[in-house]
């Protein structure tokens, strides 16, 4: 992975014309220069003058950023400010090392050996006790749970905020992923080999997402494979700075897809995509001889949205009496710049037979990303109150997207910002 | 001038006035404050987000009695360097100023505060059927207290003016502490010295702008965008004269030239502007009626002219495209050049292929790459010199084209900053284009505003001038 001190080109190119100003979301809400691309540029650039330590002014600007790109897309001068983020992340872990609870999560959980370690599987039958379910009659999962008490050191539980729980089983473990591996490929009438990634969250919160998924890919003639090797993509690892963990996981995902011989790897998860697309890159760069290897793997990496779209045909669904109308939020890990997917995610609603409506700015961050629903919840959630104000604007039923981790913020903030719309994934609408 | 270093004490009493976290002294937030899209740095001694006009003018009295510079700053996105502190002292952002207090549709006026963005502004009077036509390429993140400072204008300014054009009346702190009102509501008014027009453009040096109100017009029915493809810069040119004198007016006409499309075809991939020596950008506004055969006698005059190629944006898409390429030009120059010198011309219309073809000769004898684009409609022309100013002799080989350029512009009948101003970057050449007396004058005048030259120092002004 690049260090921070290889970007200085990078960090020169900035003009301070301030373009990146517009679209910020952590300067449109803190309106103040530290807290946009231009000013993180100076302040990066500041410390590796050595005129700027680790202050908690600097580390407060550079976890503060969700990372969404808003920035980079629209530089004239393409000055790559979330890897420069990452960067300075990783740099000030490697000196200072990684908060303890950070670093049991990243080591313990995120990089075991397969989705899934005993632990979550155990803490997903003791939820209760922290959490109470927050929709009474849905499933947990469907409604999110809400923390009965301010959790000490768990910014997840905040009080009030609503999370998604944890799924009673998880996607890896479902009867549809165990029944796949016996059957694997019987009356696919494409032939194509689609491996799936699941990711954590689908994993985890919302397998119910893997399995409209796999229904969908296996309507359309799909040989669907899902690989029980998988590990978690690293991006959390990635945007905390842990440079070391997203290595691993990297590695394991690797070898994992590479033995199923797919003609796609797919996932439904943006932020997966992004960071089986690009961050391996990141993650590996350091090692020429995998070089090969990575560019391979990723070049079969299509977002399920864009796979569906473009490889397959997915027959339209005719409009009735229970269509609904259906606004988009553009996962900043899928929209974002040239090459961005857009009108695939679009495209595969108006084949769902409900009706869509644009919002205003669906690029608009949701406030997720980059560990700031972690690092400062409150601005993770202002940024998201626009958000809320454009999807009630279009008075859409039902707000899709293509993320889990949008879906479980844009959740949270409708339910804050009391904003009735239910919250979907694009497979979701089938 | 000697000013005092800020002490605990004014930090002290500075956190008093804004509030303790409106007032910020750490290396990390006065780093942040200290340039513009000049890109040179300056560090200020300290930052203050105040609220309201009376907030400003207890910060003034104290600079005042210390004294300390004060220097008002909105987006920091200007040109010249208006908003750097070349002195230090304490940077004031009007970022926390920002709220529109009053859109009135009758009246077709708007009472706005100075961190309000340009953008902002435009979308919520279209909202109301209003428009507000001022758009410097900065609209997206640019305030109208900067565009009030710096007199900002735009393409739009060939039919509708620049925003001198669009300030009816202002609310003014001045450096000495009082709290003025000057303008009007109305259309008209002619009760005494026009102060606002002194205050806009005046560069941050006479006051800070706390309220402005603003003229709208009627939001035109349709805008078409077009781009014409040229052969060669001086054909381009030459067609501008016969597009204004057509009907209807055009609200627009940029050129474009090659060094600039190059530039920005490497940024954009190729997408939005087609490889061409030439490229006249032209939206025409109005009736869906005058829009539709406005357009088709732009297109003809234009072919007429030599144009190659005449495309008309399908869409609102096609012409966002269009004017994104425009406005990436300033930014993206940067591949050509590490270093630019950004300068403004404007020339009488009718001198516009003079001043074009001038251009390339000074290009040619300095030896260094000069990209120009602009509104050619109202014969403001961007003239880019692009250099590495880490290499001395081009660096000095730029620096003579600029005074090249600027004597060219003044031999044309021309100015030599159509929009930009001159803060720290012009100061030198002020005396080229003005006389000592005007100067003199202009010195007085800043006196009795500033007596203790506390507001904005080193502006406009300047002690080591270039003789014209």
């Amino acid at each position: 992975m690049k260090k921070l001190e290889e970007y200085r080109d990078d960090l020169e190119r900035c003009v301070k014309c301030g373009t990146c100003k517009t679209g910020c979301p952590s300067y449109t809400v803190a309106q103040r220069e530290w807290a946009s691309a231009r000013g993180r540029v100076s302040l990066i650039k500041a410390h590796l003058d050595g005129d700027v330590d680790f202050s908690e002014k600097y580390l407060r600007q550079i976890k503060e950023c969700t990372l969404c790109g808003a920035c980079s897309s629209a530089c004239p001068n393409e000055v790559p400010v979330p890897s420069i983020i990452m960067a300075a992340r990783a740099e000030q872990v490697e000196a200072e090392g990684l908060p303890t609870g950070a670093a049991f999560v990243m080591k313990r959980i995120l990089d075991s050996k397969r989705l899934g370690p005993l632990a979550l599987k155990a803490a997903s039958k003791l939820q209760g006790i922290v959490f109470k379910d927050a929709g009474g009659m849905e499933a947990m999962e469907q409604s999110g749970l809400v923390s009965r008490f301010q959790i000490p050191y768990m910014p997840i539980g905040c009080k009030d905020r609503l999370v998604p729980g944890l799924a009673k089983t998880f996607f890896m473990d479902t009867r549809l992923v165990k029944n796949l591996k016996k059957e694997h490929g019987k009356g696919a009438r494409s032939g194509v080999k689609v491996a799936f990634f699941a990711g954590c969250a689908i994993n985890y919160l919302l397998p119910r997402i893997g399995e409209a998924s796999l229904k969908l890919l296996n309507e359309a003639g799909a040989v669907v494979i899902v690989p029980s090797a998988q590990v978690c993509c690293g991006m959390p690892a990635l945007s905390l700075g842990d440079t070391d963990t997203a290595k691993s996981l990297a590695l394991k995902n690797l070898e994992a897809f590479e033995a199923v011989e797919a003609d796609f790897i797919t996932t439904s998860c943006a932020t997966c995509t992004r960071a089986l697309k690009d961050g391996f890159m990141a993650a590996l760069t350091d090692d020429p001889s995998l070089t090969e290897r990575v560019l391979s793997f990723s070049a079969k990496v299509r977002d399920i949205t864009e796979l569906l779209a473009n490889e397959f045909n997915i027959i339209p669904r005719l409009k009735g009496a229970d269509s609904k109308t259906v606004t988009y939020h553009d996962p900043c890990h899928l929209g974002r710049g040239e090459g961005g997917i857009r009108d695939e995610p679009r495209e595969l609603i108006e084949k769902s037979g409900h009706a869509f409506r644009e919002m205003k700015h669906p690029c608009g961050c949701c406030g997720l990303g980059g560990g700031v629903s972690f690092t400062n919840y409150d601005l993770s959630m202002e940024i998201m109150r626009s958000k809320a104000e454009n999807i009630k604007d279009t008075g859409a039923d039902i707000l899709a997207t293509a993320c889990p981790g949008c879906m479980i913020q844009i959740k949270d903030g409708l339910n804050r910002f009391e904003v009735k719309a239910d919250v979907k994934h694009v497979v979701e609408l089938f | 001038m000697n000013y005092a270093t800020i002490t605990e004490t004014d930090m002290e009493a500075l956190r008093a006035i804004v509030g303790e976290e409106n007032a910020s002294f750490s290396i990390e937030e006065r780093l942040c404050y200290a340039y513009d899209a000049t890109n040179r740095d300056y560090m200020p001694d300290g930052v203050l987000f105040p609220a309201t006009a009376a907030e400003i003018s207890e910060v003034f009295k104290l600079a005042n009695a210390r004294p300390f510079p004060v220097i008002a700053r909105g987006a920091g996105s200007g040109f010249t360097g208006g908003s750097v502190p070349v002195d230090g002292g304490v940077v004031l952002s009007t970022e926390r100023m920002n709220r529109i207090i009053e859109i009135d549709t009758e009246n077709m006026t708007a009472l706005v505060e100075p961190g309000v963005v340009n953008g902002d502004l435009q979308t919520a009077v279209e909202a109301e059927g209003l428009f507000y036509p001022p758009d410097p390429s900065s609209l997206k993140f640019s305030t109208i207290g900067g565009n009030i400072a710096e007199c900002a204008g735009g393409p739009r300014a060939v039919k509708y003016g620049v925003t001198r054009d669009y300030v009816l009346g202002l609310e003014v702190v001045l450096p000495t502490g009082e709290i003025i009102q000057t303008g009007v509501k109305t259309m008209k008014g002619v009760v005494g010295y026009d102060l606002t027009r002194l205050i806009v453009g005046s560069e941050g040096t006479l006051g800070v702008v706390t309220r402005a109100t603003l003229k709208l017009v009627a939001l035109p029915e349709t805008v078409k965008t077009m781009l014409a493809v040229f052969p060669s810069l001086y054909a381009a040119a030459s067609s501008v004269n016969d597009i204004l004198l057509s009907s209807p007016l055009p609200s627009t006409l940029e050129i474009i030239d090659g060094a600039c499309i190059r530039a920005i075809r490497d940024f954009s991939g190729g997408k939005a502007l087609p490889e061409a020596e030439a490229l006249l950008l032209i939206e025409v506004d109005g009736t869906d009626e005058t829009v539709l055969s406005g357009t088709e006698t732009v297109r003809r005059i234009c072919v007429e002219g030599g144009a190659t190629e005449v495309r008309i944006a399908a869409g609102k898409r096609e012409a966002r495209e269009l004017w994104q390429a425009r406005r990436a030009i300033s930014p993206s120059l940067k591949k050509i050049k590490p270093d630019k010198l950004n300068e403004d011309v404007v020339v009488p219309r009718s001198n516009i292929p003079a001043l074009i073809e001038g251009i390339q000769d000074i290009a040619k004898e300095r030896g260094v790459i000069i990209a120009s684009f602009g509104h050619a409609g109202d014969g403001n022309i961007h003239v880019n010199i692009m250099i590495d100013s880490s290499d001395p002799d081009e660096d000095k080989r730029g620096q003579e084209a600029v005074r090249d350029v600027f004597e060219l512009t003044l031999k044309l009948g021309g100015t030599i900053s159509g929009e930009h101003g001159v803060g720290t970057a012009k100061a030198p050449y002020l005396g080229m284009e003005l006389s000592a007396d005007v100067i003199a004058l202009m010195r007085r005048v800043k006196e009795s505003f500033d007596p203790n030259g506390i507001l904005n120092p080193g502006k406009i002004f300047c002690s080591a001038p270039i003789e014209g």
